[in-house]
């Protein structure tokens, strides 16, 4: 089995998933894809996509500041690596940006519209220099190829060291600013997290965060490429790691003793458990580990550490950036949309990496991935038997079907839109309660929500007159006489098939084949069958006087009553002279808990009879 | 001038007329209820809402128009802003979507078109249109017995105090927005404690935007600082290893 093979396979299969979630979040928004709400604005993407990612991606700095500042030549194999996971990590910091910011295609405006109070803006700007910093620390490695830019490239190299010290000003400034971001936050933020110094230790953290990841990739990569790992130099790394992690352990707990929240580490709230858990996992168990000269020159305790501290500085990340919210009504979890997206785009970012450091000199001594070599030896595959071609395009293959097929995975789970996802699309609609003992007034409020109205039918009938009955109730059920409204527009917001066609072609229904009211060999549409009042001739005041066609889908609930009781009310609003406001939702709505529901009262009084009103009779169904 | 809106919970009815009276103006489609966060009413649909609390106490809940909002001084490219005449505006084709304001605002005031393709921010303006062209907002002009007006701040704050002081047993001695956060151009006088407003932790009365405002401006020094710093340390290494090799080079010279 190939490490290498497999792992990319993998890595494309991620890709291509969230390629399909992308674009579920691009055409119908972020309400479906996410699960950020009005209280919880802020969620994975930003925690982990951006904050994380750019904390990650600090190896970049770190290393170039110990290599070039601090001469220490012994690091040289790392420096070229780092700069590239720098490079890449910052590329897809912007990604995430893109999946995230609610208007995309203006991300560019923090270029010409400035607001330099404003944290975001400086990181902004810093993200923007730093990633071309970035791309021109870097583009001598892939330029190498090229004797054409040979000019370019010495050119580059020439501004070496200026461009070291502007990165290195400008991580500085955007790795503590990350921080500076949630300090206007104190009332948002659990105390544990929230601090005066929170951008000082998320520069701080960065730092350890930096050397950890470079460790961590060293490790990664030479375990994928099946070569020596760098041991002994990923043990100075953890060595500087411990000291920083001291320093911001130390900082961190001076700042929770002086501000008195020492109390909230160990009172059992489950912030205080996470605060815990991640404290020890991202400091104080690796630098414990790193201090001990032993353990930190051992291969095994390096992957161990180094893993450790990743996944702790990210954890931390992510509780400020949107999990550690002080309101514990406002709880957020992320979608699997949202995971699948940010996995994607490392993944995405891991590919990158793995071709360029086979392609380009980032290492000493390039690493060759054996089936991407043009082998003369076909394979074959003796389970489908079925030649694959020669390893090379046999792996491209693999890959672009993995893609593929992971990228149609994505789109079969997509949910189409905001209503289905939430599930309020089939809200079957509650009916109207009695609430006084006349059976006069109702209590209308299909979704049991907070937002009732109050319908007087004593009011209605006494202004408009007796004909105002069949305004409401314009079409009854068969064999009923006074249908309510929730009857047939029985879901809350979606239209309602009122036709039931499965009824009326069931055996236990009416038993109709298509063709009894479809006319033969015509495409069967509402137009080609026949009208209900065929069979239902008491229907007819609904065509005769409205003059429509019938309809098989009638509006849902919420449409059918704003329709009927708005329409009505702004004609009348016109007409009273005291009514302005007639039209307007407060006059029906109310808000609040309803008044007392008198379950069980039934209309138990005689209804008037109006000569006038055709009630449908009991529709001679069948043939 | 700065204007602003004093709202007299004791007065109100909660008849809602202010909330259709914006709905209405600012063309708010009907909402889509949220599986979440019913309570406060408030939505991309609803700039202001009435929040009803026990004993029949309404509280009409809009946009506090900071006098310095976090919002706007959080913002990047300066989408919100705080006009003369005192209301938060939003300019809809410089926004990016980023909702750091949503995150910064004390009163969790602004929401999101999360159901949109094209989202934006949406909170209550103060109609600026409105009260540029010297008329009221469309929610004062609404309400059916005067329990929120609009005026100068200055003006309102008076009256204010005038009704706590010919009525002291009816109201709490508190004008809120009088300095929370710094002042906001939204006024509340009322018997019930408002603190449901914000979050659980009060912002207290310290503008928000001074809370970072120590951070940046940092910001310059902190850039030159660790540029020099980086310079000197390796100016001091640089010359360590020259001097080393001297030495070396000595030592080599005084062996032969
Ligand atoms: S209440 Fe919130 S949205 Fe309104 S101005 Fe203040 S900070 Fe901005
Ligand atoms: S969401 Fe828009 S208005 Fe709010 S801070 Fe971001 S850019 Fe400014
Ligand atoms: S001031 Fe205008 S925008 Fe604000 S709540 Fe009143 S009507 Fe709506």
């Amino acid at each position: 089995m190939n490490r290498v093979q497999n792992t990319k396979l993998i890595l494309w299969f991620l890709t291509g998933f969230a390629a399909a979630v992308a674009l579920n979040r691009y055409v119908f928004g972020l309400g479906v894809t996410t699960n950020l709400s009005d209280r919880t604005p802020w969620g994975f993407w930003i925690g982990f996509d951006v904050m994380a990612g750019v904390a990650l991606a600090a190896g970049g700095f770190v290393t170039t500041a110990i290599f070039y500042i601090m001469k220490r030549e012994e690091c040289h194999p790392m420096v070229k690596p780092a700069v590239l996971t720098a490079f890449l990590g910052y590329l897809a910091v912007v990604a995430g940006l893109l999946v995230d910011l609610g208007l995309p295609w203006n991300i560019w405006h923090m270029i010409i519209y400035w607001n330099p109070h404003s944290p975001l803006f400086e990181v902004g700007w810093c993200v923007m220099l730093y990633t071309t910093v970035l791309l021109l620390e870097f583009s001598p490695v892939p330029l190498e190829k090229f004797s054409r830019y040979a000019r370019i490239r010495d050119f580059l190299m020439k501004f070496r060291f200026p461009l070291v010290l502007l990165g290195i000003m400008l991580s500085t400034l955007h790795q503590s600013s990350l921080g500076t971001l949630f300090l206007i936050m104190r009332y948002r933020l659990y105390p544990l997290w929230y601090s005066h110094i929170l951008p000082v230790e998320f520069f701080i953290s960065a730092v350890a965060l930096g050397l950890m990841m470079v460790a961590f990739e060293s490790l990664a990569s030479h375990w994928l490429y099946r070569r020596e790992p760098e041991t002994h130099l990923v043990a100075k790394l953890c060595r500087a790691a411990a000291w920083v992690l001291a320093i911001y352990f130390v900082a961190k707990m001076t700042d929770i003793t002086v501000s008195g929240k020492l109390g909230l580490i160990f009172d059992g709230k489950w912030q205080s458990n996470l605060f815990i858990v991640e404290v020890l996992v991202s400091t104080i168990i690796p630098a414990a580990l790193f201090f001990v000269p032993k353990y930190r020159g051992n291969n095994k305790v390096q992957w161990i550490g180094s893993s450790m501290v990743v996944i702790g500085m990210v954890l931390n990340r992510i509780d400020v950036g949107g999990l550690a919210m002080l309101d514990s009504t406002a709880s957020y979890t992320p979608s699997w949309m949202e995971i699948a997206i940010s996995l994607g785009v490392v993944s995405a970012a891991v590919l990158v990496f793995l071709f360029a450091i086979e392609n380009f000199h980032v290492w000493d001594i390039r690493p060759e991935d054996p089936e991407s070599l043009p082998h003369t030896l076909p394979s074959f595959d003796y389970s489908s038997r079925t030649w694959l071609g020669i390893p090379s395009v046999a792996s491209l293959t693999k890959h672009t079907l993995a893609f593929v097929l992971s990228f149609a995975l994505g789109m079969a789970l997509m949910s189409g839109n905001r209503l289905h996802a939430e599930g309020i699309d089939q809200i079957t609609v509650k009916p109207a309660t009695v609430v006084d003992s006349l059976c006069d007034t109702l209590c209308i409020n299909g979704n049991r929500d907070d937002q009732f109205v109050e319908f007087s039918h004593e009011g209605h009938i006494s202004r408009i007159g007796k004909d105002s009955c069949r305004v409401c109730h314009h079409l009854s059920l068969p064999g009923d006489k006074l249908s309510s409204c929730w009857e047939c527009h029985t879901s809350m917001y979606k239209e309602v098939d009122f036709f039931k066609h499965d009824w009326h072609t069931s055996a236990s229904g009416a038993n109709l084949r298509c063709d009894d009211c479809h006319t033969p060999g015509v495409t069967r549409t509402a137009q080609s069958a026949k009208k209900c009042t065929a069979c239902h001739p008491a229907y007819k005041f609904l065509a005769d006087e409205k003059n429509a066609t019938e309809k098989y889908y009638i509006p849902s609930y919420v449409d059918a009553m704003h329709k009927l009781c708005v329409s009505c009310h702004t004609v009348e609003a016109k007409k009273v002279k005291d009514k302005p406001n007639l039209a307007q939702c407060s006059t029906c709505h109310r808000i609040g808990t309803p008044p007392e529901l008198k379950a069980g009262m039934k209309w138990d009084v005689t209804l008037p009879h109006f000569d006038n009103v055709v009630l449908p009779d009991v529709g001679q169904a069948g043939k | 001038m700065s204007k602003a809106i004093l709202t007299d919970v004791t007065k109100c009815i909660g008849c809602l007329k202010c909330v259709s009276a914006c709905k209405q103006v600012h063309n708010l489609e009907m909402d889509v209820p949220r599986i979440w966060d019913r309570n406060d009413g408030l939505s991309a649909e609803n700039w202001t809402s009435v929040i009803r609390r026990p004993g029949d106490h309404y509280v009409r809940k809009q946009c506090r128009h900071c006098l310095e909002p976090a919002c706007a001084s959080v913002c990047p490219v300066g989408a919100l802003h705080k006009t003369e005449i005192g209301a938060v505006t939003y300019d809809i084709t410089k926004c990016l979507g980023c909702r750091y304001c949503m995150m910064a605002c004390p009163f969790g005031i602004p929401r999101y078109d999360w159901d949109k393709t094209v989202p934006h921010v949406e909170k209550c303006i103060l109609c600026y249109d409105r009260i540029k062209t010297g008329q009221q907002p469309a929610c004062t002009e609404a309400c059916p017995v005067g329990a929120t007006i609009f005026g100068d701040r200055d003006e309102l704050l008076e009256v204010a105090h005038k009704r706590i002081k010919e009525n002291p047993a009816k109201y709490i001695d508190k004008v809120w927005g009088e300095h929370e956060v710094g002042g906001t151009s939204v006024l509340y006088l009322s018997d019930i404690y408002l603190d449901f407003l914000t979050y659980p932790t009060r912002p207290g009365d310290k503008p928000l935007p001074k809370e970072t405002a120590a951070a940046m401006e940092s910001v310059p020094f902190a850039f030159v600082g660790m540029g020099g710093a980086m310079l000197g340390l390796n100016w001091i290494i640089r010359r360590r290893m020259k001097m080393d090799k001297e030495r070396g080079n000595k030592k080599e010279s005084a062996d032969e």
